[in-house]
């Protein structure tokens, strides 16, 4: 009796394909089927499905994760509902026993027999048993079914080791569950390596040291000569070709599979020479009416293909040639990944080096089991490889396969973190490449879709054996995306433009009239409102906008070290810099700032921008500090700001013997034109008098070196964790040349860079590189540089210093305060311990060592 | 009858090879008797002579005051006198064996007690200059040499043969090139190296026989029936360490003439350096740590306290690239033992296409043995590991013994 549709009138009418067997290619087949709308329930044709096990068809590669905890019905590769809403006819438990090619009828072992139009088998392979003595024992068994297991699972409840016959991909499978079983398990492999057909030499040797250190003992290079069994005839040992001899209360034979053709013999189909049922490019046998499929048909490459991406690629053809379309079977690659006792284990085309003159790159390192190896061909292309122990490339080196690869091949075997990083992702890969080989769908088919659920319904991508869903996540469209925070959907650049040319003056206005419907009307977020503030206070000069970062709406916009003029320390206190152009200082300022720090006991220490900066001072002390520094002719250094830090210098012509310009006053004419000026981030420049480079102008953001025609300015340099040399924008610029490309420069990187981009990570991204700005700020290709320089000319025209602005306003000095509810109360919080003659934070007194504050960057200013 | 100097003890060395050289230019004073007509000269660099790129002048080591051309024939230790075959005798306070080693005559068909004509053997600056002027000869038809035995010596006398114009065949009876240094991934390359100069490599390929004419070496014959022609025959089937007046004197020999950390043989006035000396259980054959010895029993000879505990040095080869590829130099560097025992662990990093080949050997916690081919970045690191000898660190990865340098 069928489990599904019984043949009803309507559909014994129907043209009728019998299926003999209901494996993974067989189910396989039954989807090719239904896609094409061959089904009883589409009115075409009628199918009835002959399956020999009790149970469905089901996912026999992951077999033995039925060990690992995952029931039968896990395994099961049929969707409820699947044959009854198609009408497919499933017999379970009722193999195919005869056929009759000239009536054209099956017979099953019920005795039923069906009439045929098509006949498709798909019956399969048995495990190979080597003829042994004693392989009958009790006690032997093969891994094979879900049956199988269950077998093997009660009889190990008596058993206390076993033994597997057979170290390939499915014997080690097999040993897993027998550990996994609790027995002390060992292998036995004929061939003087694990794995023998999927790896080389050296894998083998990796993938021996990992297993046994899984606890497996392994045994390679001899043969099973004998099972020996008690007097009750359940087994109790093997002998071994070697001589030696083994005591076991359990044997798996796991020595490799043969087709299942005995039918096909049976009714004189062609078979080969060493099994298998002869089929063509079509897959049909020597009768045309019948057709033959995976591990059972013998491929008109004169192949049996023991692996399921080629069945599955054998039942789409059928499919497709019952559907009276043109399709061929003509061979497939066989490339696995697989996980075996926690190790992976790849192999892919050529993988055993036979083309000629193919060289191998190899990377073994046995302590870590790891193995990998490309075979390169003469002229360079990736032929193929084998990957243990660490197989994560797998999913993009498979598809590789046939091209010259990107980067050294090397650097493609060597571990992540050794020899630098490795940059070959999927986007390298060309659209035919076949990124999912259980179904065979191309990147660019993949390419097609834009979310993985929606790849694996439409294309069945990543639902086979699963190992390259991950490429396929990396071949996805990121999120698209590019605003700058939940609050715009517009990048700082843009923002920059739409301030700019709308003459937008406050942050309220920019998100109501350009944010996120759904941020409209809010308060921001702590990502924007930083960063339009800076870009207002860029524009401030021009919009007519007060450049006062701390006024009105503006002051709620700005980090806290802007906030508060100043730049906040660990125990919550506060340092100070004064700007000190150039580096240029006299001994009256030096004695000012010796005095102002005696006198409110700050701590004081050169920076390395040619400046003094003094810590310690508590929020309520800064407009007493500045009111000193201003009215010795201090002004704000704004260590606090996205903004231009120093101008350094090196003693120039002046002093030095070497000096061909005069650096101290370049640096000084520069420091004090682009003073104030908010950028994206902050800017740091410097002026050499000569080409030893005192200076150090070509590790800063803009950086200018003299020479005897004038002088060379470098741009996009940068210290810190990613130190990058800056590049020569321009050469022997006469002092006015000079001054007008940094107003250029300064202004286009002030419009084009992303939020917190420094000018060196700005000049790497942005298209067109160096070559770009130079157009651009040179040779003026976009027709911009008059208008950079007149945004340069307001701002100088602008600018008014901070701190003076501060302590002569009430108003504006009202916000420095510790308390706002006990205007005269100091921070009790913050204090200080002696430590060489000068003070230092008192952490203990803090709750933790680290105040929970968030800055955007190191809080010193260098 | 001894014979007194005045106070520093009559130091006598037989041997004006590379180890005695070294010694006569470090002890002031020493009677060198050596064999060899020649100055004494730097072995290391006879292949460089052979094929043309130094003349025979450039390689003479700095000058040392030797006895030329005279052999040692006896030591009578009663009588501390060294009996030479010029008929003199010289008296000695200490003497020290510098007698360096032989190079093995294979057991072949057709090579008694007389060399053919063509036959070469490769060891001392006259072989090497007979083999040049051989080749030269031959000049514009290309001269067929065949050289057996492919260790060191057989690849560099390969190497500087097809350098000058020959048409080189190399006969290797082992698996692989340089068994005694290299794993045969490293053979491998070092293989298509020598082909890519023009040499024909035949590995596991034995040697039967010379066939000679008129007391002329014609042909090699193969064990497998091949014979191939061949003009000039060089033999490189390794060294013996020259024992025979130790042996003869009594002192204790094994393979070599065994020595404690003094360098000093079983008669306390006679010391042995060099290719000669066994010290625990060690037989060198480079020239390394001859030196090495040669400095260390200099000090003991001035009565400073010195002991030698055995040389972990990197055996070095350069193979210079065929005239087509000037740049196509092969580097080696090999140490220790790189063919690993059962239970080693192995850190292997090869690639064919840019003829690279890193690998090293670790067993238990210590560097047991390593070789690099092609690209010696780690060559630093990998020779300090392998002088300090101490234990590895078990959980970090033991690539960076590999890619220590900054990698590539």
């Amino acid at each position: 009796m069928p489990v599904s549709t019984s043949p009803t009138d309507r559909t014994s009418d129907l043209p009728t394909i019998v299926v003999v067997g209901h494996g993974m290619v067989g189910q396989r087949f039954l989807e090719a089927l239904a896609e094409r709308g061959l089904t009883a329930a589409a009115g075409t044709t009628r199918v009835v499905v002959l399956c020999e096990e009790p149970r469905a068809a089901y996912d026999r590669v992951q077999l033995t994760s039925y060990f690992a905890g995952r029931n039968p019905d896990d395994l099961s590769l049929v969707e409820p509902g699947f044959m009854e809403r198609h009408g497919f006819e499933l017999y379970l438990g009722n193999p195919a026993e005869s056929l009759d090619r000239e009536a054209r009828t099956v017979t099953a072992r019920s005795g039923e027999t069906f009439a045929y139009d098509t006949l498709v088998l798909a019956t399969g392979s048995y495990p190979f048993v080597p003829p042994v003595p004693g392989k009958d024992a009790e006690g032997c068994f093969v891994y094979r079914t879900v049956e199988d297991l269950l077998a093997i699972e009660e009889y190990a409840k008596t058993a206390t080791s076993g033994a597997v016959v057979g170290g390939g991909l499915l014997g080690l499978e097999a040993a897993g569950a027998l550990k996994g079983l609790g027995l002390d398990t060992h292998v036995v492999e004929f061939a003087p390596r694990l794995m023998p057909v999927q790896v080389d030499e050296g894998g083998g040797a990796a993938l021996l040291r990992t297993i046994e250190s899984l606890g497996l003992t392994v045994h390679t290079g001899v043969g099973t000569q004998e099972v020996t069994a008690g007097e009750d005839g359940s087994v109790n040992g093997m002998s071994l070709s070697d001589g030696s001899s083994l005591a076991t209360d359990l044997v798996v034979f796991s020595a490799g599979v043969r087709p299942r053709d005995q039918l096909a013999r049976d009714c004189g189909l062609t078979v080969g020479q060493r099994g298998g049922i002869v089929v063509d490019e079509e897959c049909r046998t020597s009768d045309p009416a019948v057709f033959a499929i995976g591990e059972c048909a013998l491929a008109s490459d004169g192949r049996v293909y023991g692996l399921v991406a080629p069945g599955y690629e054998m039942a789409q053809t059928v499919a497709e040639v019952i559907a009276g379309k043109q399709a061929a079977f003509t061979g497939a690659d066989l490339s696995t990944k697989l996980k075996l006792l926690g190790v992976d284990v790849a192999s892919f085309g050529d993988a055993h080096g036979t083309a000629e003159g193919c060289l191998d790159v190899v990377y073994a390192d046995s302590r870590s089991g790891v193995y990998k190896k490309l075979v390169i061909g003469r002229d360079g292309t990736l032929l193929g490889g084998v990957l243990v122990g660490d197989a994560d490339q797998y999913g993009t080196l498979r598809p590789m396969t046939g091209t010259v690869l990107p980067v050294a091949p090397e650097r493609l075997v060597l571990p992540a973190g050794a020899g630098g990083p490795v940059t070959l992702g999927p986007s390298a890969l060309p659209d035919e490449a076949v990124i999912c080989s259980c179904h065979n769908v191309t990147k660019g088919a993949i390419c097609e879709h834009t979310t993985l659920p929606e790849v694996k319904t439409c294309t069945k991508a990543g639902t086979g054996c699963g190992s390259c869903v991950k490429v396929i996540g990396q071949l996805l469209p990121q999120s698209q995306d590019r605003g700058l925070c939940g609050c715009f959907s517009y990048t700082r650049s843009e923002l920059y433009e739409i301030v700019r040319t709308l003459h937008i003056t406050s942050y309220a206005e920019l998100l109501d009239s350009h944010g996120r419907e759904a941020a409209r009307g809010g308060d921001g977020c702590e990502i924007c409102k930083p960063t339009v503030g800076s870009v207002i206070a860029s524009l401030a000069p021009t919009l007519g906008a007060s450049g006062y970062v701390l006024d009105g709406e503006q002051a709620a916009l700005q980090d806290t070290n802007d906030h508060f003029l100043a730049n906040l320390q660990r125990n919550g206190s506060y340092s100070i810099v004064p700007r000190i152009p150039g580096g240029e200082i006299t001994p009256e300022k030096l004695i000012v700032i010796g005095e102002v720090a005696r006198d409110f006991g700050l701590y004081t220490k050169i920076t390395g921008g040619q400046r003094i900066d003094m810590f310690g001072a508590r929020v309520d002390q800064l407009p007493l500090i500045w009111t000193r520094l201003v009215d010795a002719g201090f002004e704000s250094g704004h260590a606090y700001g996205k903004s231009l830090r120093t101008v350094k210098s090196c003693v120039g012509q002046t002093w030095c013997r070497y000096g061909v310009q005069d650096s101290v006053k370049m640096a000084i004419d520069l420091e004090l034109r682009y003073r104030g000026l908010r950028s994206p981030h902050k800017l740091k420049s410097a002026v050499s008098g000569c080409a030893r480079e005192c200076a150090e102008a070509r590790g800063k953001d803009f950086g200018i070196i003299a020479t005897a025609g004038g002088w060379n300015l470098y741009v996009g340099g940068n210290g810190g964790a990613e130190p990058r040399h800056a590049d020569l924008l321009a050469q022997d610029l006469s002092d006015a040349e000079l001054v007008c490309l940094i107003d250029r420069f300064l202004m286009f990187y002030i419009r084009t860079a992303d939020r917190l981009e420094r000018t060196s990570t700005w000049l790497d991204r942005i298209e067109g590189g160096l070559g770009h700005v130079r157009d651009v700020l040179v040779h003026d290709s976009l027709g911009l540089c008059e208008e950079l320089e007149r945004l340069m000319a307001d701002h100088v025209a602008g600018y008014r210093d901070e701190w003076a602005e501060t302590i002569n306003d009430p108003e504006r000095l009202r916000r420095f305060v510790t308390f706002v509810n006990a205007p005269d109360a100091p921070d009790p919080s913050v204090r200080f311990t002696p430590e060489r003659g000068q003070v230092k934070p008192d952490l203990d007194i803090l709750a933790g060592p680290v105040l929970a504050v968030r800055t955007l960057e190191g809080t010193s200013s260098r | 009858m001894r014979t007194q100097t005045e106070n520093a003890a009559r130091v006598v060395v037989i041997g004006a090879g590379m180890a005695g050289a070294r010694l006569a230019a470090r002890v002031p004073g020493v009677t060198v008797i050596g064999e060899e007509t020649h100055a004494p000269y730097n072995r290391v660099l006879l292949a460089e002579v052979l094929a043309g790129r130094y003349a025979a002048e450039v390689i003479t080591l700095p000058p040392a005051e030797v006895r030329r051309g005279v052999r040692a024939v006896r030591i009578d230790r009663a009588d501390r006198l060294v009996h030479c075959d010029d008929g003199s005798a010289v008296g000695y306070e200490r003497l020290v064996l510098a007698t360096g080693s032989n190079p093995v005559l294979p057991p072949l068909r057709g090579l008694g007690t007389t060399m053919p004509d063509g036959v070469h053997a490769f060891r001392t600056l006259d072989d090497c200059l007979a083999l040049r002027e051989a080749v030269r000869q031959h000049t514009g038809t290309g001269v067929r040499a065949v050289v057996i035995g492919g260790g060191l010596l057989g690849v560099s006398a390969a190497r500087a043969l097809a350098e000058c114009g020959a048409q080189v065949v190399l006969a290797q009876q082992g698996e692989h090139l340089m068994e005694r240094q290299l794993d045969a991934g490293a053979a491998g390359l070092l293989r298509r190296h020598l082909e890519s100069l023009g040499v024909e490599v035949h590995t596991e390929c034995r040697v039967r026989g010379l066939r000679c004419a008129d007391g002329t070496v014609r042909a090699v014959e193969l064990a497998d029936g091949y014979e191939l022609a061949a003009e000039i025959t060089v033999l490189a089937c390794g060294v013996r360490p020259r024992t025979g007046l130790a042996r003869a004197a009594g002192l204790d020999v094994r393979t070599g003439v065994v020595v404690d950390d003094e360098l000093r043989t079983s008669d306390p006035y006679i010391h042995a350096v060099g290719d000669c000396a066994e010290h625990r259980g060690t037989l060198y054959g480079l020239a390394g740590p001859a030196l090495e010895q040669a400095d260390v029993l200099a000090e003991v000879l001035a009565g400073r306290l010195a002991r030698y505990d055995g040389t972990r040095a990197l055996t070095r080869l350069t193979l210079r690239g065929p005239p087509a590829d000037p740049a196509g130099v092969l580097d080696l560097a090999a140490f220790g033992d790189s063919r690993p025992l059962p239970g080693d662990d192995v850190v292997r990093l090869a690639d064919a296409t840019r003829g690279a080949y890193r690998a090293v050997v670790v067993r238990g916690d210590r560097l047991a043995g390593g070789v690099l081919l092609g690209d010696l970045a780690a060559v630093g690191t990998l020779a300090r590991t392998w002088e300090d000898d101490e234990p590895l660190p078990a959980e970090t990865s033991l690539l960076h013994l590999l890619t220590n340098d900054g990698g590539f």
